[in-house]
């Protein structure tokens, strides 16, 4: 496939501040070109002599091809990045993955539980599933400490459209809520009728691994419990061989799974 | 398909050097490695070497070891897709084109890939006998070349003719002119038999089998994994040296007014292989990554896909490995034959 590892250029059009080392970033096609992608599928950037990463959208591309991302600084190519100016150049390969099973989603009372970073990849499918009046949907939403929370205006719009709790490992005040998203689980009420029939998560493995045990042992089938994962996706196209868990390849096959579809590349191997 | 008699390989070889570059296994002056090099007037006979297997197999043909994908000129990025001479890799051994046909599915999307690939045609050479370390007919890729897996098969017969069986309409195009007399189809028979008859003569494999087993029952001991781990130097020996290996990173080099991306070989035994940004690692214990390869290898999960293992029974990790973990190696002690 022709241009299969070579990048189209975009410039990035806005950034601000939002979160502990993390900036919000708007990106924009040149010279008027789009490209579409699904809630939960991803995008590399290419920062010409520091390499290439992948991200998630944050939101997908619009009419003029604008798109966004929350990006944390974390290595070598996102430091780069934050020294990146609007205006400026880089270069996108996209989209990638699956994204989230919509289809399996859309008239379901679905929860959300996200964990520090991990909200991001939640947000296109938050906003899809809120805008389809059939579907009802919460957020429990946890981080570290008020200073790490990101996405502060995606977040303040979600709570005039669904239940959104915010717990966190250190509060800063007794009006906020202390613990894990697990420790507030039954606090959030999915109108009508109570219990989530789906639940999509994204956050550290151990805090995914632990609401889909919560989960199932509260009788929710392993197939409604759909996690992101993120591994060192380097290609996309499922050549690279960096991403592999069991014999699937999260660039392609993923990074959206099922806790079923988890639970038997997990016993693939044993060590 | 067309089969035909030839009398002299070495008249088909040089018929095939008035059409294309050929590259075939040879001795490099000085050294005992047998490796893919350009036909030249001393090239010896390709029978010369039997049974010992090239160094390398073919993949660097059309997966090299470093590549460059796209340059980028401070405005655009500009893809660089690779310029190859049309080529034949003559005395190509079944495990390789079995391997070939593996890779060939893996990178089908792969522009620069398909363009050294389809810049190539394959002649095989049936194997004679055994090669050392070689397991071929356990993971069904040998000792004889399998249909349509090389443009033209070559098969030596017991008086020393030989047979050339043309899969392809390109290998068939190859040997117009050298007026070649058609086989009787009992010989195709009669080389089937023959192949039953070296298969047979292979040393045994069940701990191949019994480890192929172990693996896809996921029986093999955390424990012992990690006891291979440690004995893993991550020198990517295994990894380099295996046909089917195709794991690859890449890094930015500057040129005049710009950078050009390569791509390089890279190992899945590397500690920092599945490191993220973020330091998580999700096989930061040498045991899996040890696991990871040979699942990679002998997983039925990948049969699906590629109808074949993902070892062909070359046995090169074997001859490489500096440590004690190539494949009989571990299949003995994964399996409890050792």
């Amino acid at each position: 496939m022709k241009g299969l590892m070579t990048p189209q250029p975009i410039r990035i059009a806005e950034i601000y501040d939002d979160g502990e080392a993390s900036r919000h970033f708007t990106f924009e096609a040149i010279n008027g070109t789009t490209h579409s992608a699904k809630p939960g599928q991803f995008f590399t950037l290419v920062l010409p002599g520091h390499g290439e990463a992948a991200f998630t959208y944050l939101s997908l591309p619009d009419a003029d091809g604008r798109f966004k991302a929350l990006i944390r600084q974390a290595g070598s190519l996102t430091t780069e990045l934050f020294k990146c100016d609007t205006g400026d150049l880089i270069g996108f390969r996209g989209p990638f993955g699956n994204g989230w099973p919509i289809d399996q989603l859309l008239g379901k009372r679905v929860l959300i539980i996200a964990g520090g970073i991990g909200l991001p990849p939640l947000a296109a499918i938050a906003d899809h599933l809120i805008a389809d009046k059939n579907t009802q949907v919460a957020l429990i939403y946890g981080s570290h400490s008020p200073t790490d929370q990101v996405l502060k205006y995606e977040r303040s719009a979600w709570h005039m459209y669904m239940p959104v709790l915010e717990t966190f490992d250190h509060p800063s005040n007794n009006e906020q809520l202390a613990g894990t998203p697990l420790d507030h689980v039954t606090e959030i009420e999915i109108k009508p009728g109570g219990k989530p029939e789906a639940i999509l998560t994204c956050g550290p493995e151990v805090m995914m691994d632990a609401v889909a045990h919560y989960f199932t042992q509260n009788n929710l089938a392993s197939e409604d419990i759909w996690l992101a994962l993120e591994r060192r996706m380097h290609c996309g196209v499922g050549e690279c061989g960096h991403c592999y868990l069991g014999s699937s390849y999260v660039c392609t096959d993923g990074p959206i799974y099922s806790w079923q579809q988890l639970t038997q590349l997990h016993r693939q191997t044993t060590a | 398909m067309k089969v035909f008699i030839l009398e002299d390989i070495e008249q088909l070889r040089d018929h095939l050097a008035t059409q294309r570059q050929v590259f075939t296994p040879q001795h490099t002056e000085g050294s005992t490695e047998l490796d893919w090099l350009p036909l030249t007037h001393k090239t010896k006979s390709i029978t010369s070497a039997w049974p010992v297997l090239p160094t390398y197999p073919a993949k660097q043909f059309f997966f090299p070891d470093r590549e460059i994908l796209f340059q980028f000129d401070g405005h655009a990025f500009e893809e660089v897709l690779p310029e190859v001479e049309l080529q034949i890799l003559f005395g190509v051994r079944s495990c390789d084109l079995c391997a070939i046909a593996y890779q060939d599915q893996f990178f089908q999307q792969d522009p620069y890939y398909q363009a050294r690939r389809k810049a190539t045609l394959l002649v095989g050479i049936d194997c004679k006998q055994p090669c050392e370390g070689g397991f071929c007919p356990t993971v069904n890729a040998g000792p004889f070349i399998r249909d349509g897996l090389a443009d033209l098969a070559c098969h030596q017969r017991e008086d020393e003719s030989w047979l050339v069986l043309a899969h392809t309409p390109e290998g068939a195009a190859l040997i117009q002119g050298l007026n070649l007399q058609t086989a009787d189809p009992n010989l195709i028979t009669q080389r089937s038999t023959e192949e039953s008859q070296i298969a047979a003569g292979f040393p045994s494999a069940v701990h191949i089998e019994a480890g192929i087993q172990r693996i896809n029952q996921a029986q093999v001991p955390a424990e012992t994994w990690q006891s291979m781990g440690l004995q893993c130097l991550a020198c990517s020996g295994c990894t380099n040296l295996c046909p089917t290996c195709s794991c690859f990173t890449s890094y930015d080099r500057p040129i005049a007014d710009g950078i050009e991306r390569e791509r390089c070989w890279d190992s899945c035994l590397y500690d920092a292989f599945q490191r993220e940004a973020s330091s998580h690692n999700p096989s930061a214990d040498a045991g899996q990554r040890v696991e990871r390869f040979w699942f990679h290898k002998f997983s039925d999960a990948y049969v699906k896909t590629f109808d074949r293992y993902g070892c062909t029974g070359c046995g090169r990790c074997e001859k490489t490995c500096p440590g004690v973990i190539g494949v009989h190696s571990v299949m003995k002690r994964i399996s409890g034959t050792l």
